[in-house]
């Protein structure tokens, strides 16, 4: 009988770091997680949580983690040949095939720019795979921004909009991502679009309430959850909201269910 | 009022004099403060046949009768035989026709034989409270007639745990119902709650580990409360079934030096409880020169030396190997005025037998 | 078969099945309950048939045989996580119909959840034969005829205590049939309990809408001022199934250790806390309300056949608040009943 808990070893190929607290692992593995789908992550003595896949490419998995809580802490010890141990991948990711030919908008607060990141990617280097790209990302502050160099890079694919909640830097405006869903243009859709939300539970809240204002339908509003999981195979029972496991039908959902997801 | 009484006499048969001309409250002994509520319609015959028509529950949980004419006295105790009998007697098997271990046939119908030993006092235990650790008036029954009757004075007060809410530390010999505690750590889910409650509660022993999940514990300053079994929601912690006790020596409250108790014994059996206190009549006589007087254990403590006390009343006893004893007592009294004990050496007490034609004070 | 069996040789039949199976039973703990000189009740291997308590039942339920509240999953050395590898001796389980039942759920859950398959569980779970004790009728926090919990099919033997010391049996698995080769044929049947002096009806919700008004009801509120979120509930459940997992290094030597499995109940704060900080149901009620739903709701809402609930009462039972599970469905009833009505529906 297979062990469906069991983690497998992966060595560690480069590590970059994002942040002042946010740092990107890069580890060698031949698994293909689907855009937006995570992988439950452990060292030995200290633990396992579930961490989004951030990019990846052949051979390898990028994870990018903050620098929190206990098993978060010691990786960041880590170095380029050690071992990080790995399982998955877990959930549902993106629906691609439902966003193939479409607008597409995307709202992240914070590290929420990591589960979209492998789809992003892939965005912007299938040109025609999406009819257009508008990103909205915002960060707490400078310090908190993540990813940098290809935020820069999307300024040309993508129409963006990047904000810090507090502060001012050149290129940059400041407020919530809230505040700029209203400047999305949403009118020049021709109503063939996608909007996809991704950040710390208040705020995909309120997107996804100020999204329904600007008269978007909810079935076309996509978010991805975060949960506590201790086994990510629905047997630990923390991620479990309702009769919805976040582990396995999430932690990507349509609106029209995440609004019934009330923990 | 013309009157002619031996109100001394009347104090040793348990009838206290009272501000009312001529008349006097009896004090009857419950031990534990806990009997049948049958006798309460004994206490209100008394009451209203001869006494005042009321009643008080006493401080030491006796009932207390007053407003009883000096002349009633006679048919009060003839009327408290079947108390005395039922209560003293059957309950707690005390030897009535003995004094301090001294032959003295007892007159069945003259009430009291004695006061010196005070009705031991007790909280309600285990009998009811969720936070008792023994059954407290079971207890005072077994000791009663290790001290009852006597002439040498003693209160003890019994406290099912370590809230202490009979006051173990205010009387001679205070006794608390504890509970050493075993860990189950494989039924631990390191919710830590009783942790907290331990900090909240108790003496802050148990702290949750947080690289194992599971309870840190400082063995020596647990209290042995019991709050962590009740919180814990695995049954991870369980009273070991073997009960102990902590004894709290010397505390009292007066008009002179009171002063709480401090700790004598700790994780004693009951075994050991009642051997020490079957000590107690020898360690008072021995004190006062076989010459009972009206003073109260913790000065009869003060005057051997505590290092006499523990030699005496330990006397024959065998310690289970959990037991730990004070090596040394160092009270704290309340300094009504400085240098109490400072006085001309004609006016110390003594201790121990002293030579023909002296008296102690 | 049915059999009769003596005291005697009841013990004799134990000693030899021991050689063979371990044998858990509701065992007394005298003096390890909650409050000083209570008895705890809960399973243990037992060698002698007085050891087994038939007539009350036990404070904590049989899944603890089958899903210990701790259990090592990996043991690791260096770099490497070798997965733990239990026994193999199978186990004789004496439950009553509510436990036996229970095990359906936890199975559902277990062995079944999103396709995955748990290791640890089932590999456990296959070693266990249930002997089924006649239930005497419970007590009055049970509700198994309200659940559908009440009868089972799922044994190996059955046995009903002869109230002097033996047994009645009857003995299904054919790998139990031996054992009883000296013990005189009997006619027995087990009989199940048919009703509670409580009953229960669990909430019709019938859609998401009515499922988020309820959620928001003030009804869960009372249980922010009672309830003192210490899990007791979820421990003594016989279906509870949430745990957490740790590592945990040996002594000092930081390069050897294992994983752990240990329980979990959404009752006690932080269970939902993430390495973030983020947490979720922050008050009593709505931890209350967490648990309550899954019971009586959402497991049956994912899992279709019955009830997460099998109606043991243990929660009621060992909520050291007096917070009775049946009075709570009944207010949620009144809760629903009063949504619905405010619906139209």
């Amino acid at each position: 009988m297979t062990n469906p808990v069991q983690p497998v070893p992966c060595k560690i190929l480069s590590v970059v770091q994002e942040s002042e607290t946010e740092w990107t692992f890069r580890v060698e593995t031949d698994v293909r997680p689907q855009c937006g789908q995570f992988m439950q992550l452990s060292i030995p003595m200290v633990g396992e949580a579930p961490i989004s896949v951030s990019a990846q490419g052949d051979g390898w998995v990028e994870f990018t983690i903050r620098s929190v809580g206990k098993v978060t802490n010691v990786i960041f010890q880590k170095e380029p040949g050690d071992l990080l141990f790995l399982r998955g991948p877990y959930g549902k990711g993106w629906p691609l095939e439902q966003f193939r030919d479409k607008h597409m908008v995307v709202i992240t607060g914070g590290t929420g720019l990591a589960p979209v990141r492998s789809m992003l990617r892939r965005f912007a280097a299938e040109p025609g795979l999406v009819r257009s790209v508008t990103l909205v990302a915002g960060f707490k502050d400078e310090g908190g921004i993540v990813f940098r160099q290809e935020l820069e890079a999307w300024r040309t694919p993508f129409r963006t909009i990047y904000t810090l909640d507090k502060g001012e830097k050149e290129g940059w405006r400041t407020g919530l991502v809230t505040e700029f869903v209203k400047e999305i243009p949403f009118t020049t859709f021709d109503r063939n679009y996608a909007a996809v939300v991704v950040g710390p539970p208040p705020m995909m809240k309120f997107t996804g309430l100020e999204l329904l204002k600007q008269g978007v339908p909810d079935d076309r509003i996509w978010m991805s959850f975060e949960r506590k999981m201790s086994c990510a195979v629905g047997k630990c029972g923390h991620c479990r909201i309702d009769e919805t496991y976040v582990c396995l039908e999430g932690p990507v959902f349509p609106y029209t269910q995440a609004r019934y997801l009330v923990d | 009022m013309n009157h002619d009484i031996n109100i001394k006499k009347l104090r040793l048969n348990c009838f206290r004099q009272s501000k009312e001309d001529g008349k006097f409250m009896l004090q009857m002994r419950v031990p534990g403060g806990f009997v049948e509520a049958k006798y309460l319609s004994m206490i209100r015959h008394i009451s209203e046949t001869w006494g005042d028509g009321n009643f008080h529950f006493g401080t030491r949980q006796t009932f207390d009768i007053c407003g009883i004419p000096y002349e009633n006295i006679p048919a009060v105790n003839a009327y408290l035989k079947d108390y005395i009998e039922e209560v003293d007697e059957q309950l707690c098997q005390v030897n009535m026709d003995q004094v301090a271990g001294v032959p003295a046939e007892w007159d069945r119908r003259g009430g009291y034989p004695t006061i010196g030993a005070r009705n031991i006092s007790a909280c309600i235990g285990d009998y009811h409270c969720i936070c008792g650790n023994i059954n407290t008036f079971a207890l005072a029954r077994r000791l009663e007639k290790l001290i009852f009757p006597s002439h040498y004075h003693i209160k003890i007060n019994i406290s099912g745990c370590p809230n202490d809410c009979n006051k173990a530390h205010l009387c001679d010999f205070g006794i608390i119902g504890c509970a050493k505690i075993d860990y189950h750590p494989e039924r631990c889910i390191g919710c830590g709650l009783c942790a907290k409650m331990c900090e909240h509660g108790a003496t802050r022993v148990l702290s949750l580990n947080e690289k194992n999940g599971k309870i840190d514990k400082d063995p020596c300053c647990c209290v042995g409360c019991g709050e962590c079994v009740k919180a814990c929601p695995a049954g991870a912690w369980t009273r070991n079934p073997k009960q102990f006790y902590k004894v709290i020596l010397g505390g009292r409250t007066g008009r002179q030096t009171p002063r709480t108790g401090k700790m004598f014994l700790n994780w004693a059996t009951e075994d050991v409880i009642a051997g020490v206190l079957g000590n107690w009549q020898k360690f008072s006589a021995w004190v006062m020169d076989y010459k009972p007087e009206y003073l109260h254990g913790g000065h009869l403590i003060d005057r051997a030396g505590y290092k006499k006390f523990k030699e005496i009343i330990l006397e024959g006893v065998e310690l289970n190997p959990e037991c730990l004893v004070a090596e040394d007592i160092f009270w704290h009294e309340t300094e009504y005025r400085s240098n109490f004990n400072v006085k001309p050496l004609s006016a110390h007490h003594t201790a121990g037998p002293q030579p023909e034609g002296t008296h102690a004070h | 078969m049915g059999f009769r069996i003596e005291a005697g040789l009841a013990d004799e039949i134990l000693r030899e099945l021991k050689k063979s199976y371990q044998i858990y039973a509701p065992k007394r703990f005298p003096g390890q309950g909650r409050f000083a000189e209570t008895d705890l009740i809960r399973y243990d291997e037992v060698s002698a048939l007085s050891e087994i308590v038939f007539d009350e039942k036990s404070d904590y339920p049989a899944k603890e045989v089958i899903t210990p509240i701790q259990q090592a999953i990996f043991y690791f050395t260096e770099e490497e996580y070798r997965a733990s590898r239990g026994k193999s001796k199978p186990i004789l389980l004496f439950a009553r119909p509510c436990d036996i039942n229970a095990q359906r759920v936890q199975a559902k859950i277990y062995a079944g959840n999103g396709g995955y398959e748990d290791l640890y569980y089932t590999r456990m779970r296959e070693r266990v034969k249930f002997v089924l004790m006649e239930c005497p009728g419970g007590d009055d926090t049970c509700f198994c005829a309200s659940m559908g919990t009440n009868r089972t099919d799922d044994y190996g033997m059955a046995v009903r205590p002869d109230g002097a010391g033996g047994l009645l049996a009857e003995v299904r698995d054919e790998e139990l049939l031996p054992y009883f080769s000296q013990a005189p044929a009997a006619d027995f049947t087990p009989a199940f309990v048919t009703e509670n002096e409580t009953a229960v009806t669990p909430p019709e919700i019938p859609d998401k809408e009515t499922l988020l008004k309820l959620k928001a009801h003030p009804v869960w509120q009372e249980f922010n001022g009672r309830c003192i979120s210490c899990g007791a509930c979820t421990l003594a459940c016989s279906t509870c199934t949430c745990f957490t997992t740790r590592d945990v290094v040996y002594g000092d030597n930081p390069e050897v250790g294992e994983r752990r499995r240990v329980s979990a109940s959404c009752q006690v704060e932080g269970f939902s806390d993430m390495a973030g900080g983020h947490s979720f149901r922050p008050t009593a009620g709505d931890r209350m309300r967490y648990k309550i739903l899954h019971k009586f709701h959402d497991y049956k809402a994912r899992f279709g056949d019955m009830h997460m609930c099998v109606g043991c009462g243990r929660c009621t039972s060992r909520c050291p608040a007096y917070i009775s599970v049946t009075a709570t469905v009944a207010k949620v009833n009144a809760a629903v009943a009063e949504i619905r009505g405010a619906l139209g529906q």
